[in-house]
């Protein structure tokens, strides 16, 4: 069967044949000896099969509830809900970690089907090989899932209400997807160092992977927002919080690789950019993976942390990050082609991108560790907020938007598009008088106003384009309408983002907020609307009891609109109690109640919102992540006239 | 020339960074570095009401609320965390002057337990927060986590990171016994 010890010895399996995997290409490479550079690729399957077979014993494991693996006893129960036994596999230290090597072995296995042999695959089957024995290597003589308890308990202790949820159980393997994904856009790029071979052939492979990627860790970074939304009852999605900022860099950083890429595909420019994009990517996907495991950082969200784990982590860096770096310096100059292109083009606008990403990368980066750099140097202890972010984050992300709009527009090498002049005029005439009919008639702060302008502009702009390209009011649209598929996924992409803004700001700006203690019979006002508080109920579920808060929610015409009904839940089995915020989604916006503590004598504190078109940021982050997938389909040099803009 | 020499800015730039980072876990490591009060949104703000199955007693609950008659204190920790038994004899002390409540912070119970026997038990009462929900709620930063909290359920005081003898007389001591004076003078 598949036992624990399966699963161990699949895992040393692996171990020994990615050590296989750098050394026996490495020889053939230098001896010219094609079978033996070619066992690169046999031997990644082997070690992908093998991960495979681990991490389906340690899902067995945990499916049959066997508690005499210590990670199953202090992480499942027998009377959890079987998907939530399989989930809880990978919601700790050791499995995540399982998960995560896992999909490396995924990666691996489909980068060996996917490309075409050549040196390049050699060599970058060989860099993975090196992420694959480092990760094994930490997995089996730090955190091995597999050991085993004696003698075994009759019943596990994990039997957490709170983490039986599919938001928390989907998250990590998304984020994982992205951020693995990210590794092998990192070991293409190591291998096109060492070849000194960084050219259209390259960027194409490594599109593909960096998009994948991409759209994966879009995803995954929106389904953590979307569960701290609506589990942790705070009404907010985004807390700046480390771990939070540790997916969010490497997002920032694979979106400037995602563009730069592009550049290198189609001019074989900003080639030595675009590799350091790639190393820097993966660095902070690395550290992402790492943070919450180090006790360098502590959060909210970490794992329980060892610091004995965090030097072998810090030695993984080392080798992942600063190997790579000190061969970049050595092979970057001798790289890419002299630039060649007008001020006002593409490449402008790329490279415009790039750098206001980074700056926005380096942002987080220093809100993230300058409490540890300050507590080093001076003692002080300070945590670094919402506050610190606002004013520096948002302001480089608005510059970043503005010319995201106009960046499109232009064309490849030579300037400005002729036919897209109506476009960025139209959009700017639509910004200009929406800002001045906000500054005339609202009380919005003039952030608000910036930002609701630039979500404006782009949106226009994005739509402008789009409708000029196609022009419906000529005949021969379908001929138009052949566009290849990156310049929809762009589109989807961008647009994705104009909704995400929309979200973002609305829910912020014109959210009304309403806690109060109340008996039974009270009115609450929250906005236009009103709500009445019909009092506790007691309730039964299946296995737990709540309180139950009743509201009746009116408009503004006192119309009866819906109930919600806000629960405190306490789980007898477990002696556990949790909060069930009740909300009510609608695209228009949600309404958000939470029940407070409280008794029928003194009354009941509840908190209420409204937040208007909140739904939209997750809405926006999945059309982002489908217009990466999009791109994924038709490569770019099957180039169409339109997009040369002539 | 000056052109490859940018090019091994990363690798200068990510040196500084591993650098930072290996003095601050060597200095984890060692007990050397600590983190001690933190601004923290909770001060001055009701206390999150907190129900915790208790550790020491299977049929009951810890009630984290503000009905109390006296101040207290709530004190994070884990077995599995080095600065906890650090700060031991100091919450020895306090436990002398104040009602103190233990959260076992994502712990396994039988390790609470044989920590709480090895190294002396302060608490009052000792409240189980296994998933680290109630951590969550209160904003903990990392274990060991001391709130004092009024009466009537007001955090008055963070202090995140071990109490040391030097903060328990220059802090601690000082600022409980000023609750007292006041209380009363009520």
């Amino acid at each position: 069967m598949l036992s624990p010890e399966i699963g161990n010895f699949c895992l040393i399996l692996a171990l020994t044949t990615s050590a296989a995997q750098i050394i026996l290409p490495t020889l053939g490479l230098l001896r010219a000896d094609a079978r033996l550079s070619h066992t690169a690729e046999g031997l990644q399957v082997i070690s992908s099969i093998a991960m495979f077979i681990s991490f389906a014993s340690l899902i067995y494991a945990f499916m049959v509830s066997d508690f005499s693996v210590q990670l199953v006893a202090s992480h499942s129960h027998s009377l959890k809900p079987m998907i939530y036994k399989i989930t809880g596999s990978w919601g700790n230290h050791e499995g995540s970690l399982l998960l995560w090597i896992v999909i490396l072995g995924l990666f691996g296995l489909l980068f060996v089907i996917r490309e075409e042999r050549a040196r390049l695959k050699t060599l970058t089957l060989i860099v993975m090989g090196g992420i694959t024995l480092s990760f094994l290597a930490f997995s089996l003589f730090t955190s091995n899932a597999f050991a085993r308890l004696s003698p075994a308990p009759i019943d596990g202790r994990g039997l957490n209400p709170v983490l039986q949820d599919i938001g928390l159980a989907l998250h990590p393997p998304m984020l994982y997807l992205g951020y693995v994904g990210l590794s092998v856009a990192f070991a293409i790029a190591i291998a096109g160092l060492l070849t000194g071979q960084v050219d259209k052939n390259w960027a194409r492979i490594t599109r593909f992977w960096v998009a994948l990627a991409w759209s994966a860790l879009t995803a995954g970074i929106a389904l953590g927002s979307w569960w701290a939304y609506y589990e942790l009852g705070w009404g907010g999605w985004w807390f700046w919080d480390p771990v939070e900022n540790a997916s969010l860099m490497p997002w920032l950083a694979a979106t400037a690789l995602l563009h730069s890429v592009i550049v290198v595909e189609r001019r074989e420019q900003m080639v030595s950019w675009t590799i350091l994009m790639a190393i820097t990517a993966f660095s902070l996907s690395l550290v992402g993976t790492f943070i919450v495991r180090s006790g360098l950082l502590t959060s909210v969200h970490s794992f329980a942390s060892d610091p004995a784990r965090g030097i072998f982590i810090l030695f993984i860096l080392l080798g992942a990050v600063g190997l790579p770096l000190f061969l970049y310096g050595l092979r970057a100059g001798r790289l890419g082609r002299a630039s060649d292109y007008h001020l006002f083009s593409r490449e402008t606008g790329l490279i415009l991108n790039n750098y206001i990403l980074v700056v926005s990368t380096f942002i987080v980066l220093i809100g993230t560790f300058y409490p540890l750099g300050l507590e080093l140097f001076t003692g002080a202890k300070i945590t670094v907020g919402a506050p610190y972010f606002d004013a520096a984050f948002n302001p480089v992300m608005g510059i970043g938007i503005l010319f995201m709009a106009i960046g499109p527009l232009l064309v490849w090498r030579r300037g400005l598009v002729v036919s897209a002049r109506p476009a960025i005029y139209l959009s700017a005439g639509g910004v200009l008088s929406a800002i001045i009919l906000l500054l005339v008639l609202s009380g919005i702060s003039v952030a608000g106003i910036a930002g609701i302008a630039l979500t404006l502009w782009l949106g226009l702009s994005i739509i402008g384009d789009l409708v000029f390209r196609l022009r419906p009011w000529q005949a021969g649209m379908g001929q138009r309408l052949r566009l290849p598929a990156t310049q929809w996924g762009m589109w989807l992409a961008h647009f994705g983002m104009v909704i995400f803004l929309t979200g973002a700001l609305a829910s912020s700006l014109f959210e009304n907020e309403n806690i109060v203690r109340v008996q039974k019979g009270a009115k609450i006002a929250l906005g236009a609307e009103t709500l009445i508080f019909d009092g506790v109920e007691a309730r039964t579920g299946p296995n737990y009891v709540t309180e139950t808060a009743l509201l009746r929610l009116f408009d503004k015409d006192g119309r009866l609109i819906d109930g919600l009904y806000p629960e405190k839940r306490f789980y007898p089995a477990e002696r556990q109690s949790t909060t069930e915020a009740a909300i009510r989604t609608r695209l228009s916006g949600d309404h958000y109640a939470v029940l407070g503590d409280g008794d029928s004598d003194t009354g009941y504190t509840l908190r209420l919102y409204h937040k208007p078109l909140v739904s939209w940021i997750w809405f926006g982050a999945v059309m982002m992540a489908c217009g990466g997938l999009i791109a994924l389909y038709r490569r770019l040099n099957t180039a169409s006239p339109l997009v040369e803009g002539k | 020339m000056a052109r490859s020499v940018t090019h091994f800015l990363p690798l200068i730039l990510f040196a500084i960074l591993a650098v930072i980072a290996a003095i601050a876990l060597m200095m984890t490591l060692s007990g050397e570095r600590k983190i001690s009060e933190l601004p923290s949104a909770l001060v001055g703000k009701p206390v999150p009401v907190t129900e915790l199955p208790s550790l020491i007693d299977a049929q009951a609950f810890v009630t984290i609320d503000g009905t109390r008659d006296a101040p207290y204190m709530v004190n994070f920790f884990a077995s599995w965390c080095a600065p906890c038994r650090a700060e031991a004899p100091a919450l020895a002390i306090l436990a002398k002057e104040i009602d103190i409540i233990g959260i076992a912070y994502k712990d396994k119970p039988e390790d609470s337990q044989k920590f709480l026997a090895d190294f002396g038990n302060p608490y009052s009462q000792v409240g189980m927060d296994n998933a680290g929900r109630a951590g969550l709620d209160w904003g903990v930063y990392g274990v060991p986590e001391t709130y004092i909290i009024s009466a009537d359920g007001i955090v008055l005081k963070r202090h995140a990171g071990p109490i040391d003898g030097d903060n328990l007389h220059k802090i601690f001591l000082p600022f409980i016994a000023s609750l007292k004076a006041q209380q009363e003078k009520r």
